[in-house]
């Protein structure tokens, strides 16, 4: 009896192990990765900006300055462009992001307007299958080898869209990585180009050539490039800051039950040894 | 020669940063050099060359892939989609692309497809001007 009970611990640490090793595992490989895809998100932060005030200074400044994407249209779909990750595995890290875009979808619905959308990530694209939304394209496995043409290729189809008049509105729902231990969903306003300042009235100095509205609309493709550029990156990052957190749990976890089992095991051990001792005890008892 | 502040920036890293004497780059409207001092100027960069005339008077060339200029007196900053020192673009990599490009370009099925192949082109093109060129 005891026997066979010892047996049955035996096989389940040995499973637990196994499975410890492998989070283990892949805790290791997340937070390499983590490494990278942060050094990559910090990287994309000065041409950004760089570009992001560059755009509000010829907005600001040109005099009866006009452009089609900083205003609302009235008709035209609106666009959503979901980011979550390649993989599972990750806590509640492509959850929470589908919870934040399916709020807004609802939203936008209800005020009448047609939602199309774009997923990132295999995992966005799987929870959007079913879903009787348009989509309009799909980017899997592009997170960890992004580069600016990809982000420039699905950029020129977005400035494409809306320059046929199809699209009012591009929202981008990705997941920004506050800190290694914290990640948060969140939604962005791309087109109209939100919070550019405007004063009008004052004569700017700047030359712009060939005009300040050509500039700032051959800035776009390369703006909407930018923040998916950005917000891939750090999605990524996100996923993978998830994910090591994740497998840390999980490893501890197992740990946690390693312990409990072998406690279980050695008391197991014990009770079949006393009551060995006891057995040839009260035998040697009998022969006298 | 005075000397003024130059940033040549990518999303992926910061490209180039430090003093130089003089850079040349290529608008859509023409060349344009910028010295020290320049009036406050921006415009839109198709790809092409950008020529820069260090510090100490030695001169590099690297190609563009499209972006804009930004120019103030003192500092100015190139936003670049990539950009490469003419010296390390890849050769054979940039024919592959062309070629791709190309066959791309017959293939496109919409206008989009197209423009796409034909930017592509463009690229891989300015990349393999730019590689064999010691002048602008």
């Amino acid at each position: 009896m005891a026997g066979a009970n010892m047996k049955a611990i035996k096989r389940r640490i040995k499973s637990v192990e196994s499975t410890m090793q492998i989070t283990k595992a892949m805790e290791l490989v997340a937070s390499s990765k983590l490494r990278h895809a942060k050094e990559r998100a910090e990287q994309a932060v000065p041409f950004f900006n760089l570009l992001y005030e560059t755009m509000s200074e010829v907005a600001s400044e040109a005099v009866g300055f006009h452009s089609a994407y900083t205003e609302l249209r009235e008709d035209g779909a609106a666009l959503l462009i979901v980011m979550a990750g390649d993989r599972g595995l990750a806590g509640g890290f492509n959850v929470n992001v589908f919870r934040l875009a399916d709020k807004r979808i609802r939203e936008l619905e209800a005020q009448g307007r047609e939602v199309i959308l774009m997923t990132v990530g295999k995992k966005a694209s799987e929870h959007y299958a079913k879903a009787e939304n348009r989509i309009l394209g799909t980017f899997d496995n592009v997170a960890e080898k992004m580069t600016t043409y990809t982000a420039l290729h699905m950029a020129e189809h977005i400035v494409h869209l809306f320059d046929q008049g199809h699209l009012a509105l591009v929202e981008v729902f990705f997941t920004n990585m506050v800190s290694p231990l914290s990640q948060e969903a969140r939604q962005m306003q791309v087109i109209p180009v939100p919070n550019l300042e405007r004063n009008p009235g004052v004569q700017s100095l700047t030359h712009y050539e060939p005009s300040p509205e050509a500039v700032f609309n051959s800035l776009i493709p390369q703006y909407l490039a930018g923040i998916l550029y950005c917000t891939v990156v750090d999605t990524y990052a996100s996923e993978q800051a998830a994910r090591r957190m994740a497998m840390e749990n999980a490893t501890d976890n197992a740990q946690e039950m390693i312990d409990d089992l072998s406690l279980k095991y050695n008391r197991a051990r014990q009770a079949s040894i006393t009551q060995e001792l006891t057995e040839i005890v009260s035998g040697a008892n009998a022969q006298e | 020669m005075s000397i003024f502040r130059l940033r040549i920036i990518t999303p992926e890293k910061v490209f180039f940063e430090g003093a130089v004497q003089r850079v040349i780059v290529r608008t859509s409207e023409g060349d344009l050099g910028i010295l020290a001092k320049h009036e406050k100027y921006v415009a839109a960069l198709p790809s092409g060359p950008v020529k820069i005339t260090m510090e100490d008077g030695t001169e590099r060339i690297a190609a563009l892939s499209g972006g804009a200029v930004k120019v103030s007196p003192d500092h100015t900053a190139i936003l670049a989609n990539a950009v490469e020192w003419a010296e390390d673009i890849d050769i054979d990599w940039a024919k592959r692309s062309e070629e791709d490009a190309r066959r791309r370009k017959e293939n496109s099925q919409n206008q989009e497809d197209l423009k796409y192949a034909e930017l592509k082109l463009q690229r891989a093109l300015n990349r393999l001007r730019v590689s064999s060129m010691k002048d602008l």
